[in-house]
């Protein structure tokens, strides 16, 4: 017993060192004040000055948190609407539906990020933000419906019609009673919306305009111009710790949602 | 008694797919009347009083409270109040955000709000429970929050949808007292489904017994445990009954397998059940002083508590007796003793089949 123990004790730490070595490595690195990459010589942050004197980099920030909030606002309005629909009505195709619906989750994204680019030159709709956003909304509608389905699947409907009795509309009852208890589901499917839109990069890449860069999108420039450097390794780390902050929220506010 | 109708219930059906959940329901509710909605899972009780809460939305007929067609109005400009079977509690508010939600919805000023808030909670007994969060609660207070919240909006009828279901025997056997005397301090008609005759029984000035979306009988609790309208309400109500089939040769007289039967007068003719209830037949070595005599076989003894139940068997038919109160608790009877049974004819009620 206590052998095998041990051994799932080594292999365990195998597997996360498998997934996360790369990871260490690059923020490591970044750390380095030399400009080779194999070699650590002096810990130095020369690198993440270079990042924070880059006003490209400041402006991505930014352009990725206020895409990322108006995909995350756009797609919980839709998703929520589309998970009432299928959890609490029946009518003709609403299996189909729920298939489509699934879609964009399984297929590669560069397929979705190509064939929105084609629809674009054939509606003729010129690129930068606006696109990035819809191109975004297309896959984070899917995933805020998964999550709020699952929630509103086991939902007693008694408290709505509780409400009613007492003399509430369905306007206030949805805006006082079912937006509130649902409120947790929706911030974990909010929080999940917005880190996905922020990591995009594929379907930003096919989808933005000239001059209309995301934080992704600089660090892919960035290393597609200059190759790998310790200049990208702060840069990846900078961005790395930012999903990472709106990751550990989510699991958090998600261990809530369980309790 | 009042001639006032609180509730009336006019050819109500109800379909779902091709079940009829509502049959034909006629219904008529008086004024501050504990009535009982009363029948066994599936009967149609619970949909009658969504219908009246205005939840479900009947296929025919028509719903008048106080006089008034409300068939078409919404529920939530229908003056009632609803307790839930699960209660339905908010679980983002505490006791006091719940209990004053109907009144927010009714734009009632807050002073008011909290003077009726706190007026309610010494009715049902939560005074200085306000901010406590609904999860903090045992079940039998949830129970009284769930009816507080439901009885602060003073409606002109209170639906109850089995709401002791939940709650263990003894606290629900206080709070089934309780609920009766809110009743009588409220003056409100209180309209009360459920499955358990116990509740029933207890609680109510009138009970309807449901079955199939049908009404088969409404009456006092008397009435319907003694003279019910049909061999199911007849069995459905009690602990247990003794039902003999025959035929009715003259007033008062049924012939049966068993021979003729002295029963209470009855207009009703052609097959009939004879229906005694288990407490009403006596037992012993001989019996005098009864109209119906039989004898036969103890076949089992189960003591309950305050009483015996023996079971004898008469040429193939099995009696339920149930004999109460005698000082020596000792088994009077043993297994396979011959017994007389009997009972007086007044004790014997002629059921139409």
């Amino acid at each position: 017993m206590k052998g095998t123990n041990l051994f799932l004790k080594i292999f365990t730490i195998l597997v996360f060192l498998f997934l996360y070595s790369p990871i260490i490595v690059m923020v490591v690195f970044s750390f380095n004040e030399s400009k080779s990459i194999g070699v650590f010589t002096n810990f130095s942050l020369r690198w993440y000055e270079k990042v924070i004197n880059n006003p490209e980099v400041w402006k991505a920030l930014f352009n990725s948190f206020w895409v990322g909030a108006v995909v995350t606002i756009v797609s919980l309005i839709l998703g929520l609407m589309m998970a009432m629909a299928v959890t609490r009505y029946s009518f003709s195709g609403k299996s189909i539906l729920e298939s489509l619906i699934l879609i964009p989750v399984i297929i590669p994204e560069i397929a979705e990020a190509l064939s929105l680019l084609i629809m674009y030159i054939f509606l003729n709709i010129p690129l930068g933000p606006v696109t990035v956003i819809i191109g975004h909304v297309a896959f984070c509608i899917s995933y805020v419906t998964i999550v709020m389905r699952a929630r509103m699947a086991g939902y007693d409907r008694s408290i709505e019609e509780a409400a009613r009795t007492l003399g509430a509309n369905e306007f206030q009852t949805f805006f006082k009673i079912t937006l509130p208890t649902l409120y947790p589901a929706i911030l974990a499917a909010g929080l999940l919306a917005f880190t996905l839109s922020f990591d995009d990069l594929i379907k930003t890449l096919f989808t933005t305009g000239p001059g209309f860069k995301t934080l992704p999108l600089v660090v892919w420039s960035s290393a597609a111009r200059g190759g790998v450097s310790p200049e990208l390794n702060s840069l990846s780390s900078f961005a790395l710790s930012i999903s990472f902050l709106f990751a550990v929220f989510r699991l958090r506010v998600e261990r809530r949602l369980e309790r | 008694m009042s001639d006032v109708f609180s509730v009336e219930l006019e050819n109500i059906v109800k379909r779902f797919g091709n079940v009829v959940a509502v049959d034909h329901v006629n219904l008529k509710i008086r004024e501050n009347e504990f009535f009982s909605l009363l029948g066994p899972s599936g009967c149609g009780k619970t949909t009658t009083l969504r219908i009246i809460a205005g939840l479900e939305e009947p296929d025919e007929g028509v719903v008048r409270i106080y006089g008034e067609d409300v068939t078409d109005v919404p529920t939530h400009k229908r003056n009632i109040g609803m307790v839930f079977q699960h209660l339905a509690l908010f679980p983002h508010m505490n006791v006091f955000e719940n209990i004053a939600f109907g009144l927010k919805m009714r734009k009632v000023q807050k002073e008011e709000i909290k003077k009726r808030v706190k007026e309610i909670l010494e009715i049902v007994k939560l005074e200085g429970l306000e901010y406590r969060r609904v999860n903090q609660l045992s079940g039998g207070q949830q129970q009284r929050v769930a009816l507080a919240r439901a009885l602060v909006i003073e409606p002109e009828v209170l639906l109850l949808d089995e709401p002791l279901g939940a709650l263990d025997l003894k606290i629900r056997q206080h709070m089934m007292v309780e609920l009766k005397n809110i009743q009588r301090k409220v003056k409100t008609t209180f309209i009360y489904v459920t499955h358990d005759q116990t509740e029933a029984m207890t609680m109510s000035d009138r009970i309807a017994i449901m079955k199939d979306g049908k009404i088969q009988q409404v009456g006092t609790p008397l009435e319907i445990y003694y003279r019910p309208s049909n061999t199911f309400v007849a069995s459905f109500i009690g602990e247990a009954v003794n039902l003999i089939e025959g035929e009715v040769v003259e007033n008062g007289l049924v012939d049966t397998s068993l021979g003729t039967i002295h029963c209470a007068g009855s207009l009703t003719k052609g097959r009939v059940a004879v229906m005694v209830r288990p407490e009403m037949v006596e037992i012993g070595d001989k019996l005098y002083n009864v109209d119906n005599l039989f004898r036969g076989t103890v076949q089992s003894i189960i003591f309950k508590g305050s009483y015996i139940e023996y079971r004898v068997d008469v040429e193939g038919n099995t009696f339920v007796i149930h004999k109460h109160g005698s000082a020596e608790l000792g088994r009077l009877h043993h297994l396979g003793d011959i017994v007389e049974i009997g009972w007086k004819k007044n004790s014997s009620i002629i059921i139409p089949i």
